[in-house]
């Protein structure tokens, strides 16, 4: 029986999961925007940003527009690989559940 | 870890992930005002140059639409991210926007515009944005503005100028008016469906 794959854990928290996968549809967002898409508080927000960027799954700009600061995320490629490669473990995962 | 998670947990968080995706993605649909825009500017512009025989009536309400346009385009882009799909769309638009303006303005210029010419270069434009966008979007109804322009074009080859005129007023009416009221009804009523299954505010 093939063994099966664990789960990233830096990917599998809910709101970590949701902001990678946001971030895989754009080319870049802001933090307003990802606040909004997710419903989370700016804290939790900017914490889950913090442990992506330090996974080296996000790469995070800021710069001011019009005098006002604007802090941009965008997916790395090491990011979009975490993601495929979770979503194909999710996959493998469930494949065994529907069989077992 | 894997061992205690349910199919059920690991359904919910491919579901997470296709809905995320989506949710990106989903940003080049709340344009159902500048067709409004547009359409009320070809309105007013038609009524300027038919009551007020101004000359200036087009380029001069077709460079207000464009300004208007893109200030409150600029105010709704910044709170947007960055798609090539949005990108995409905005190269087609503006590319015909231009492409109408200096074509409009130079036949003005030169004396050799008139009605039948004018719906004839409006139509055709018009039907290749919304037809390379629609395709792009997936969107049917779009496609159903592109084929009633293009028809508003040809046929502003072959009618009167009578005949000419209400086609034109009635490819706007349509395509302008009703498509950008449905284009902001549609967003307004999925924006309130993704409001209400929101939930990944939990790390």
């Amino acid at each position: 029986m093939p063994e099966l794959p664990e789960l990233n854990p830096v990917i599998h928290g809910k709101l970590r999961l949701a902001l990678l996968s946001l971030l895989s549809g754009v080319e870049e967002a802001e933090f307003t925007w990802l606040r909004a898409k997710t419903g989370s508080t700016d804290g939790n927000l900017g914490a889950q940003l913090l442990k992506l960027e330090e996974a080296g799954y996000v790469a995070v700009e800021k710069k001011f527009v019009q005098r006002k600061p604007q802090t941009l995320y965008r997916m790395t490629e090491s990011g979009r690989q975490a993601l495929t490669d979770y979503v194909q473990a999710l996959r493998q995962l469930l494949g065994a559940a529907m069989e077992s | 870890m894997t061992s205690n998670l349910e199919s059920q947990e690991l359904k919910d968080r491919l579901s997470l992930i296709e809905q995320m995706i989506s949710e990106g993605r989903r940003t080049t649909e709340s344009w159902g005002w500048s067709f409004v825009l547009w359409g009320v500017a070809y309105y007013v512009a038609i009524a300027w140059a038919t009551l007020g025989k101004g000359a200036l009536a087009w380029p001069v309400t077709m460079a207000a639409a464009g300004i208007l346009t893109g200030v409150l385009a600029s105010r709704t882009a910044a709170k947007r991210p960055e798609t090539t799909v949005g990108r995409a769309m905005m190269a087609i638009w503006l590319a015909m926007g231009v492409s109408t303006f200096a074509l409009m303005l130079s036949l003005g210029m030169s004396g050799r515009l008139d009605e039948h010419v004018s719906v004839a270069i409006i139509g055709a434009m018009l039907g290749a944005a919304n037809c390379t966008s629609s395709i792009i979007l997936k969107w049917k109804m779009q496609f159903a503005c592109a084929l009633v322009w293009w028809g508003a074009a040809v046929a502003a080859c072959f009618t009167s100028d009578t005949i000419t005129s209400i086609v034109f007023l009635t490819a706007i009416f349509f395509c302008q008016i009703i498509f950008g009221i449905y284009g902001m009804i549609a967003e307004s009523s999925k924006q309130k469906r993704r409001e209400a299954g929101q939930g990944a505010s939990h790390a």
